[in-house]
């Protein structure tokens, strides 16, 4: 197994913090696949991002033990400014993410690059690129500060995935999101997925997450109570009692399956969903 | 910038040029001993602000900044510089001379160097400034601090009054007297720093994933250059200068 990142045994507490947000973390993240992370809210998902990005422990202090390793190299050893070559953050918070700096969103968007020291004229193309494939264009000469949340969210992916960094650590990109926006920003993740990098997830959308994530991570109260394949994560009675939905198809499978209908396997999309149908009535010797 | 900005020679000029011009006007009436030269420093920055396009703006910022402060500074010169030659006289009030001509001493001076930085900021943009200062060796977050918070200041104004209506349908009055205001002000400037408090970690954090401290040199979407234009101003203004200490000495 190829792995990016690597966490062992990691524990978290907030400096102002009385207990650990993130207990005993154990896993590796593997080059090139989308995780997506789940739980409710308070579980740590936002918590754990930062650990991957660096800002926990370099900028929130607090009590972080054991280890993180982002391509074979220590966090606590790694300075914000190289872990940002590496790792790029979409925050949850679409409206701080906002230089205060610039003037236009196409300067906005640039605003990164200017800090990694990419030469102007790449600058130029590879904003132009980004603006197109993040479907903001029309907003090329708005100030940053004039926009609604959706936009603003959709400016801040795009300052991030233009810096192209391998791994994408993403808090909730849709949460201000209309469903046109929120599939949208799905088939941009695809996209990064198919040029390789690797993909960090928090999502509350379960049906989005059953389409398009590799692996599934389920944090409740600081732990990693489920982790594995989004098959074996989503079709799981278990994740509901941690507080987490599952998607419709495989409420309906596991209904099916308790009522004694004999599945294959339950379906978590709505595809697997249909082909079921089809096997168990051909079955059954239903014609369609 | 405008269309109209781009070919304008005198907006061109780069941002030191602009400012080396307005620390010569503010040195050069230290040189020449005689008011009337620095009152005549006021029609030269207007001439040149209305070539810039931007007469009416410094007219204004002239009469609203300026005015009110070089009346006050005369009178109280007139009236209270001690001097022999008695030109009015009423009780203990009287105007001098010496008084006279000392008010318009100073009161051309601060017109003159007034008028000047008011003309410099008129004509060049704070991006085009900072910019100029970062060449110059001022370091990146020095540069930010100063953008950000010139950004941060139309905005800091529009929440200002998003929490005067918000104060407003609590019942603070916010309207009226003096009094009135100054009681609205606590409860409407605290929720503004306290939240500008909690925006600069978030603040600093949007950077950071910015690669903000990347360990690169950074590069600069937006550039501007220097001009032969700037090389014969700065040359001219340095022969103005010759000229003018030559003339103090030899006079
Ligand atoms: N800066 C902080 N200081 C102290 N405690 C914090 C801080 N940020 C989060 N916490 C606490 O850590 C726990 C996990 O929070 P976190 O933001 O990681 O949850 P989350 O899973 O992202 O939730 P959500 O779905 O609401 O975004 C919560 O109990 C929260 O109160
Ligand atoms: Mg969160």
């Amino acid at each position: 197994m190829n792995s990016v990142i690597k966490i062992s045994n990691m524990s978290y507490k907030y400096p102002t913090g009385k207990v650990d947000v993130l207990k005993n973390i154990n896993i590796e993240i593997e080059k090139g696949l989308l995780y997506a992370v789940v739980g409710p809210n308070g579980g740590g998902k936002t918590t754990f991002c930062n650990v991957l990005r660096g800002f926990i422990p370099h900028f929130y202090r607090g009590d972080l033990r054991g280890e993180v390793l982002v391509n074979g190299k220590n966090i606590v050893e790694s300075t914000l400014g190289e872990l940002s070559l590496s790792v790029g953050f979409v925050f949850q918070n679409p409206f701080i993410q906002i230089s205060g700096v610039k003037e236009t969103v196409f300067e906005e968007v640039a605003y990164g690059l200017e800090n990694l020291g990419v030469h102007p004229d790449e600058i130029r193309t590879r904003v132009e690129a980004i603006l197109k494939l993040v479907k903001i264009e029309h907003l090329r000469d708005k100030n940053p500060f004039e926009l609604s949340g959706g936009q603003r969210q959709r400016v801040a992916l795009a300052s991030i995935i233009v810096m192209e960094p391998d791994i994408l650590v993403i808090d909730e990109p849709t949460s201000q999101l209309d469903p046109q926006g929120t599939e949208e920003v799905f088939e941009i993740i695809q996209i990064m997925k198919e040029k390789g990098k690797t993909i960090i997830l928090v999502e509350h959308k379960i049906e989005l997450i059953a389409e398009f994530a590799d692996r599934v991570i389920l944090l409740h109260d600081g732990e990693i109570v489920m982790e594995g394949t989004t098959q074996d994560v989503l079709s799981d009675e278990k994740a509901l009692s941690y507080d987490v939905m599952l998607p419709q198809y495989a409420m309906l499978g596991l209904e099916l399956k308790k009522r004694g209908v004999p599945l294959r396997k339950i379906p978590i999309t709505e595809e697997q969903a249909v082909e079921e149908m089809n096997w168990w009535m051909a079955e059954r010797g239903v014609r369609i | 910038m405008s269309q109209a900005a781009k070919t304008n020679y005198i907006l061109n000029l780069y941002p030191t040029t602009k400012l080396l011009f307005t620390l010569f006007i503010a040195l050069s009436v230290f040189i020449v001993p005689t008011y009337w030269y620095a009152y005549a420093m006021l029609p030269v920055c207007l001439i040149i602000a209305i070539a810039a396009g931007q007469g009416k703006e410094f007219i204004t910022l002239v009469r609203n900044g300026l005015l009110i402060l070089l009346v006050f500074i005369f009178l109280m010169q007139a009236f209270f510089y001690p001097g022999a030659q008695i030109l009015w006289q009423a009780g203990i009030l009287k105007i001098t001379q010496e008084g006279i001509l000392y008010g318009l001493n100073m009161t051309s001076r601060i017109l003159a160097i007034g008028s000047a930085f008011i003309l410099f900021f008129r004509i060049t943009s704070v991006k085009d400034f900072v910019y100029s200062l970062e060449k110059l060796g001022l370091p990146p977050k020095g540069a930010y601090v100063v953008l950000a918070t010139l950004q941060i200041i139309p905005e800091m104004k529009k929440q200002t009054s998003v929490i005067m209506d918000a104060q407003k349908t609590r019942g603070v009055e916010t309207e009226g007297t003096m009094m009135v205001r100054a009681k609205a002000f606590l409860p409407t400037i605290s929720p503004l720093i306290l939240s500008s408090l909690a925006s600069t970690e978030e603040r600093a954090i949007t950077l950071e994933s910015r690669a903000f401290s990347a360990p690169v040199k950074k590069t600069h979407l937006y550039e501007i250059y220097k001009t032969k234009h700037d090389t014969v101003v700065r040359i001219g203004m340095l022969v103005a200068l010759l000229i003018l200490i030559a003339g103090r000495i030899l006079l």
